[in-house]
């Protein structure tokens, strides 16, 4: 940490791994109700559950991607932060918000539009934060008059996070232009600015944590970051299949979405030339496993995963089965889980002021494993789930019910590797909330730098 | 390539692509109202849908495929089921399902009869939209569109006194074993026809001068479709050959008259 006011970070990460750790038992308990009967159908049915998972996963993503980019603009910059203050008031309202939408959802205050259920007074508090944090960040840069690419893209996807957010604004009565626009945010979103995020936040790791050449690194940059506009814009229309909008929708899907692999493939080869180039000396390894990790999984959950179902002529078939669950989990967790852990991970050390090689390496590893071997496992129980029932009820005409019933011991492969993931995600908090702070008054602190 | 270069790349590639996307939808608002059927939309759908949002339905169920697989899709769910029967069911789901033999239920949502038809109003309107043919083949709730995978629980022989539904219990047992060779799911041909929406259709056929047999009515047409299956026969290479229905000939030696009785009572009412 080179700057005082990267500070601002640490309690942004902590409320992101509070809300991670919620998300992930409200996952849980819905795993459980896919195995049944459930006895709090009246109490917290599933779909209150499932908006709860869904919703806390995007609002601690997002925690984490201001975190990182509080730790990054400052230091890209080389300035203090225009104003910690006016960040620790977002951070208050943005808590406000993301609590009192999961205690609305309990008590079924909600708007129903999958993944965009947010009540509407929230939404326009989500965009007030939002304002204030951009706003912070380009003060920042303004001041300091002086900006790296890396740190460009990522502004640059946050500014566009904002703006996209928008369309979830709008509605409309007729539900096919409903589900047209949702998709500008939704899609836009995680198959668009968020990976100019993961992209950017990638670069800034790598270049720390490989030492690798920083032209050369930037300029690729360009290149993942192009290539996912040229195959993202167009590759939304793979989530407008059999909605019904016009035909042509179809092909342009087809084609487009099949290009989308090429970003993560993008990234992985990124990751792995910087690897090689430079070598992984790097004293920090646990940062240097979640990042690496995300470039990877990514390409696996979100490329490869992705790709296996694009296509119009098998979507027919998987389209709105479990197939679709298989990608989501894969693709949430290596792009946008791994990387913001990777951040955490990154910066606790010079956050908590401590050196980075310390005892709780071994624990921080178990975490990494735990989590990537159970969200690997969760995968698998997805896919198995999905091809049963794609078999069964769309191949065979086997009622949906009787499906499901089949196809049960899947649910039970997830909910045992959710379990191991959750064991995962419980260490990761265990050191990051108790191991390192204690770390950090009893280990010799280096010598904390004030601002230049 | 120089980092200029791949800057240009990044930007010119992103923004061809967005005026791509802006070029197709103002097309797609072009064709917006008639693929959607937008005159169909009327008070009762508008406030169907914000039905469907407010209790968060979503949330469970997918429509054209959208939303959570945790219950079934609904966007053809009013071609399969009639009025009275979802509004029975939105009433109270647990009457119509068990949650001990499915491992699931959807929960009472304590509609109002309006909601309720609301709702329906909302989903009939989804189900006419032109979502290029999905699902090719229909996604039933429960049952089974196949030939011998009566796997949809064991039906009771007696379940009242009423005929329609002493003749759906005989519908699902063998013999006569009809579910084997029907569905009664629209659109689902297996080696017969499909039986949905029969009672309507049984009467235009006996009034249409191409009818070959010698029922009246629509309860007479379906006895004699049962018991001489090549009075009249269906259009299809797969159902005929030779003037001669495949269709076995035996029920009448098989069933009781009271028995063809339940049954043309239970298929007059297929919906």
């Amino acid at each position: 940490m080179r700057y005082r006011s990267q500070a601002v970070a640490y309690p942004y990460f902590a409320v992101a791994l509070l809300l991670f750790g919620l998300q992930i038992a409200f996952g849980l308990l819905a795993a459980v109700k896919y195995l049944g009967p459930d006895p709090l159908i009246n109490l917290l049915p599933f779909d209150r559950v499932k908006a709860i998972h869904t919703n806390l996963l995007i609002v601690w993503v997002l925690t984490g991607f201001m975190g990182a980019a509080y730790h990054v603009v400052p230091e890209e910059s080389g300035t203090e932060l225009w104003s910690p203050r006016l960040a620790y008031i977002a951070l208050g309202l943005w808590v406000l918000m993301g609590l009192t939408a999961v205690i609305g959802y309990v008590f079924g205050w909600t708007e129903g539009n999958k993944l965009l259920e947010q009540p509407y007074p929230l939404k326009l508090l989500i965009v007030v934060v939002m304002l204030m944090f951009l706003a912070n960040l380009l003060l920042t840069i303004r001041r300091a008059g002086r900006w790296t690419t890396t740190e460009a893209v990522l502004v640059a996807g946050l500014i566009l996070t904002a703006l996209l957010y928008l369309p979830a604004l709008l509605t409309f009565d007729n539900y096919t232009v409903s589900i047209f626009y949702r998709w500008w945010t939704v899609h836009l979103w995680v198959e668009g600015v968020w990976e100019m995020v993961q992209g950017a936040l990638l670069a800034y790791l790598l270049i720390r944590l490989s030492g690798v050449d920083r032209e050369v690194l930037e300029k690729w940059l360009y290149v993942i970051v192009g290539l996912t506009f040229i195959s993202g814009i167009l590759g939304m229309a793979h989530h407008y299949y059999f909605v019904g909008v016009p035909h042509y929708w179809l092909p342009i899907g087809g084609f487009f979405s099949a290009l989308e692999p090429l970003v993560f493939l993008g990234m992985a080869m990124y990751a792995y030339f910087a690897m090689r180039r430079s070598g992984l000396s790097h004293p920090n390894t646990l940062a240097v496993h979640w990042a690496i990790g995300s470039a990877i999984f990514s390409a696996l959950g979100a490329g490869l995963l992705g790709l296996a179902h694009t296509w119009p002529a098998v979507n027919k078939w998987t389209h709105g089965t479990l197939i679709t669950a298989m990608h989501g989990h894969a693709a949430f967790f290596g792009a946008y889980v791994m990387i913001v852990l990777a951040m955490i991970t990154y910066a606790v050390p010079g956050l908590t002021s401590r050196e980075e090689t310390t005892l709780e390496r071994p624990l921080g590893l178990w975490a990494f494993w735990l989590m990537v071997g159970g969200m690997f496992g969760m995968t698998l129980a997805f896919a198995t789930a999905g091809i049963g029932q794609v078999y069964l009820e769309r191949i065979t005409g086997l009622g949906f019910l009787e499906t499901q019933r089949k196809i049960q011991v899947h649910f039970l492969m997830l909910t045992g590797t959710g379990l191991l993931f959750a064991l995962g995600v419980a260490l990761y908090l265990w050191d990051f909330f108790v191991v390192s702070p204690r770390l950090a008054r009893t280990g010799a602190p280096r010598s904390a730098t004030a601002a230049p | 390539m120089t980092k200029r270069g791949t800057r240009l790349f990044f930007l010119g590639g992103t923004l061809a692509a967005t005026l791509v996307l802006l070029v197709l939808t103002v097309d797609s608002h072009r064709q917006f109202p008639r693929l959607t059927h937008a005159e169909r939309i009327t008070p009762a759908v508008v406030a169907g849908k914000h039905v469907w949002h407010r209790k968060n339905c979503v949330n469970c169920h997918t429509l054209m495929g959208e939303g959570a697989y945790y219950a079934p899709d609904l966007t053809k769910i009013t071609e399969q089921r009639g009025v009275p029967y979802l509004q029975a069911f939105l009433k109270d789901p647990s009457k119509f399902y068990s949650e001990a033999r499915d491992r699931r239920l959807m929960p009472n949502l304590q509609l109002s009869s309006q909601e309720i038809d609301e709702v329906i109003a909302f989903l009939g309107w989804v189900a006419k939209i032109d979502n290029q043919g999905w699902p090719p083949r229909p996604l039933l709730v429960s049952g089974a569109a196949v030939p011998g995978s009566n796997v949809g629980g064991s039906v009771p022989h007696a379940v009242s006194t009423d005929p329609a539904e002493q003749g759906e219990a005989l519908f699902r047992t063998t013999p006569p074993g009809c579910f084997a060779c029907h569905s009664v799911a629209p659109g689902v041909n297996l080696a017969g026809p499909s039986l949905a929406g029969l009672g309507r259709r049984a009467g235009e056929t006996v009034r249409n001068a191409g009818y070959q047999g010698k029922a009246t009515d629509a309860a007479g047409y379906i006895r004699e479709s049962i018991l001489h299956p090549s009075a009249h026969l269906v259009a299809g290479p797969s159902y005929s050959a030779d003037g001669r229905s495949f269709m076995p000939d035996n029920f009448s030696t098989l069933l009781t008259d009271e028995q063809v009785d339940h049954l043309v009572a239970y298929l007059a009412t297929l919906p």
